[in-house]
């Protein structure tokens, strides 16, 4: 191996540099930015107090009760009449407000990585699919999973009516006898919405028959708009615009008023938070994902692996989702910043964590209750460990953003 | 342009029945019974199933199955959800079943409490987002741009029912300066017209009323405008910086026009588009905003009512008040799209 000199007077030579893998490169860019490296450390901080209290400090919150010492003022030194030191203050019930505080990260952190869990999972998959299929033409399999699926979704009404779950089944061949139809027999000229028109009819209507006639009647009228639905199988582009219209509907809620509605649905608790949080997610990572696929699904590299006859899974997990990584990766760092803010919104309005356990909304809704009794550091310090830790993964989130696509840096 | 409009607006059904079936399921699978609800525990059967019968609580939720298989169509399709519906055709939103009061008076009571502020948060949010995103983007990378940066970003993380606490901690505990709930002292009358109260207050040229109406309403108005404020200083500095690159405001500023012109003439007006997006998004989050701001500053506007309600079991006044904040949103987001087509007359729509 020889070794290479510069000496072009410090310039380097992009042909001899040493090789850099992407990430390396956008590791060194985020080192570089100062915002960014104080919400790391925040985040790791935060991260680190929060695991490690979790482990490696015990604290039972039911057992964590003391009028003697209730609401007594922050304290940094012992002193003859206050013996312990308090350095948060302590709350209504004389529990210490740093102990639980500190505790309070743990809940946090995991509704946090749950939820953004949740809502990365669903929606990035549903994105993925709807952006790839968009653009790219299902093959005789995906077509067929596809119809199926729809046949036997949309027989489910009928089944519900007259309780006959074989009718999920029946439709479901429908679906399957669509896209075969459209495989082996598309050439025909024959009135094919008529056929399985009819034929939707004709399920329905003798499922139907055996509950009464008037059932019989109601699940042929659906069996012929499912069949007329079912006819031709759905392509890529139905497919992507159902979902997002699902999507949409979604997002047509205010996302505090979705969360607290399906919390009410669960019931309170931390972990139904964590789900609510998740599903309100939701429509943000699927429209994301989707525009991330559909702006590279058009890339010379993606119409290349296509040619070469690679396999659809392939292709979208070999080539298109390391693409769209950062995007993601960005959006799940602000992520988690909003699920922590969102879980704190609900812990406060008591459809969070259930007291006593250690929660930075529900400490927060517990205190404001008394605060004209002057306890401005039962709010104060859990508040700002919400404020911390949110602007923490935010400015890390932003950093990542330029480290990892600097086109955009802005 | 009128068809586009007639089109968008028939668009907004198929999404606002959309938005009942999934508040009426919601609804539907929340444990525990409203007539118990609103008995008390201790209520006897004859009472429960009297008030079942009579709220229709006792019908199937979307379809009669049994009454089909028994051939009754008519029956078939009597359910809560059709009721329900036939009702909101006629704008009948139904009776709270706690209060037994129409639940469209009292929104027509309560609604203004939370358009009124919401409508000054977004006044306050605008004030301050945009000349400071303007400024940030005009002098990029100095202190101006770093200090409303970061705050930008403090902004966007703080969450507001702490921000409200931590205001009322300090100008009404401590301070003692302005009142920490409420929209009106006790005592003080405003004549109402339109039931904003800083609105009215002016109208009828009632100063100390106005004092007043505006020391309830600053607190709640300033927690509640802070993310959006933050969000739109955001994208009025990314949307400044995109258009300043532009060869046209290079050319301007070779022309030699003061910097002033080239800010707000030229770049403004195209960095707007994407500014008003957002303000059509904050809409939705100032009145979702207003559940947190409402219940800590007492302030009764539909926010509290509705998670009163929800916590309540009343069915009625959560269908309501979702719907009529689901109907906003959708209807705030078509004129945010129409807006496009008079601020660039790129945009047609046909």
């Amino acid at each position: 191996m020889t070794e290479i000199k510069i000496e072009n007077g410090g310039f380097e030579d992009f042909a001899v540099r040493e090789h850099r893998s992407l990430w390396l490169d956008a590791w060194r860019r985020l080192v570089a930015n100062r915002t960014a490296m104080i919400g790391l450390i925040v985040v790791v901080v935060f991260i680190l107090s929060a695991t490690g209290a979790h482990f490696f400090w015990e604290y039972e919150a039911r057992a964590d009760l003391d009028y003697n010492k209730k609401l007594l003022a922050p304290t940094l030194l012992a002193t003859e009449e206050a013996p312990e030191i308090h350095i948060f203050g302590t709350d209504k019930l004389g529990r210490d407000i740093f102990r639980r505080t500190v505790h309070g990260g743990w809940n946090s952190l995991r509704v946090g990585l749950v939820a953004v869990g949740i809502s990365l999972s669903i929606g990035g998959i549903l994105g993925l699919l709807s952006g790839f299929f968009e653009s790219i033409n299902m093959n005789f399999r995906e077509s067929l999973a596809l119809m199926t699926l729809m046949g036997a979704s949309l027989g489910s009404l009928p089944a519900w009516i007259a309780r006959q779950p074989v009718q999920i089944f029946l439709f479901a061949g429908l679906g399957v006898a669509s896209v075969l139809y459209d495989r082996y027999m598309a050439d025909r000229k024959a009135p094919r919405q008529l056929y399985f028109a009819i034929l939707g009819t004709i399920i329905g209507g003798i499922a139907g028959m055996f509950v009464g006639y008037l059932v019989a009647l109601v699940c042929a009228i659906l069996g012929f708009v499912i069949g007329l639905i079912l006819a031709r199988p759905v392509g890529g582009k139905a497919f992507s615009s159902i979902v997002m219209r699902v999507m949409d509907v979604i997002l047509s809620f205010p996302s505090y008023l979705l969360a607290i509605a399906i919390v009410a649905f669960l019931g309170p608790g931390l972990e139904k938070g964590m789900i609510a949080i998740g599903v309100v997610g939701i429509p943000v990572y699927a429209r994301l994902a989707r525009s991330a696929v559909l702006s590279v699904s058009q890339k010379e590299y993606v119409l290349a692996s296509q040619s070469v006859g690679e396999s659809h899974g392939r292709i979208l997990f070999r080539h298109i989702v390391p693409n769209i990584l950062s995007p993601i990766i960005v959006q799940s760092t602000m992520g988690l910043a909003n699920a922590i803010l969102s879980a704190a919104a609900l812990g406060f309005l008591g459809l969070g964590a259930i007291p006593p356990e250690p929660e930075w909304g529900a400490m927060l809704g517990d205190s404001y209750k008394y605060l004209s009794s002057g306890a401005w550091w039962a709010v104060l310090f859990p508040g700002l460990a919400i404020v911390f830790s949110v602007l923490g993964f935010n400015l890390l989130g932003d950093g990542l953003r330029d480290a990892l696509d600097p086109k955009i840096r802005a | 342009m009128g068809r586009y409009i007639l089109r968008r607006l028939i668009s907004v059904i198929p999404t606002l029945i959309g938005v009942t079936l999934v508040i009426f399921l919601f609804q539907r699978l929340i444990p525990g019974d409203p007539a118990v609800a609103m008995l008390g525990e201790h209520a006897t059967e004859e009472n429960v199933a009297r008030i079942r019968e009579q709220f229709g609580l006792n019908r199937p939720p979307f379809l009669d199955r049994d009454a089909l298989a028994d051939g009754d169509l008519s029956g078939f399709f009597d359910s809560q959800y059709v009721r329900y519906f036939r009702r909101l055709a006629h704008l009948d939103l139904g009776d709270s079943i706690h209060r037994r009061i129409p639940v469209a008076e009292t929104l027509k009571e309560r609604f203004p409490a939370t358009l009124e502020l919401s409508l000054l948060s977004l006044f306050l949010a605008l004030l301050i987002g945009i000349p400071a995103g303007i400024a940030s983007a005009s002098r990029r990378n100095s202190t101006i741009d770093g200090v409303t940066m970061v705050g930008s970003l403090i902004g966007v993380s703080m969450p507001i029912f702490w921000l409200g606490i931590m205001l009322i901690m300090l100008f009404s505990v401590f301070l003692k300066w302005l009142p920490s709930g409420g929209r009106l002292s006790i005592g003080v009358e405003i004549q109402t017209i339109t039931n904003l109260l800083l609105l009215d207050s002016l109208l009828t040229g009632n100063f100390s009323g106005f004092v007043d109406a505006l020391k309830h309403i600053i607190m709640p108005a300033v927690a509640l405008a802070t993310i959006p404020a933050a969000i739109i200083t955001r994208m009025t500095r990314s949307s400044m910086l995109d258009v300043l690159q532009e060869d046209y405001i290079r050319t301007a500023s070779a022309k030699g026009l003061a910097e002033g012109v080239v800010l707000f003439r030229h770049a403004l007006k195209n960095a707007f588009l994407p500014v008003i997006t957002i303000i059509g998004i904050q809409a939705g989050t100032l009145l979702a905003g207003a559940v947190l701001t409402e219940t800590i500053f007492s302030w009764p506007g539909i926010g509290k009512w509705v998670y009163d309600a929800i916590l309540g079991r009343d069915y009625p006044i959560v269908q309501g008040v979702t719907l009529l904040i689901a109907l906003i949103f959708l209807l705030v987001n078509l004129v945010v799209d129409l807006s496009y087509a008079v601020l660039d007359p790129r945009i047609t729509y046909d």
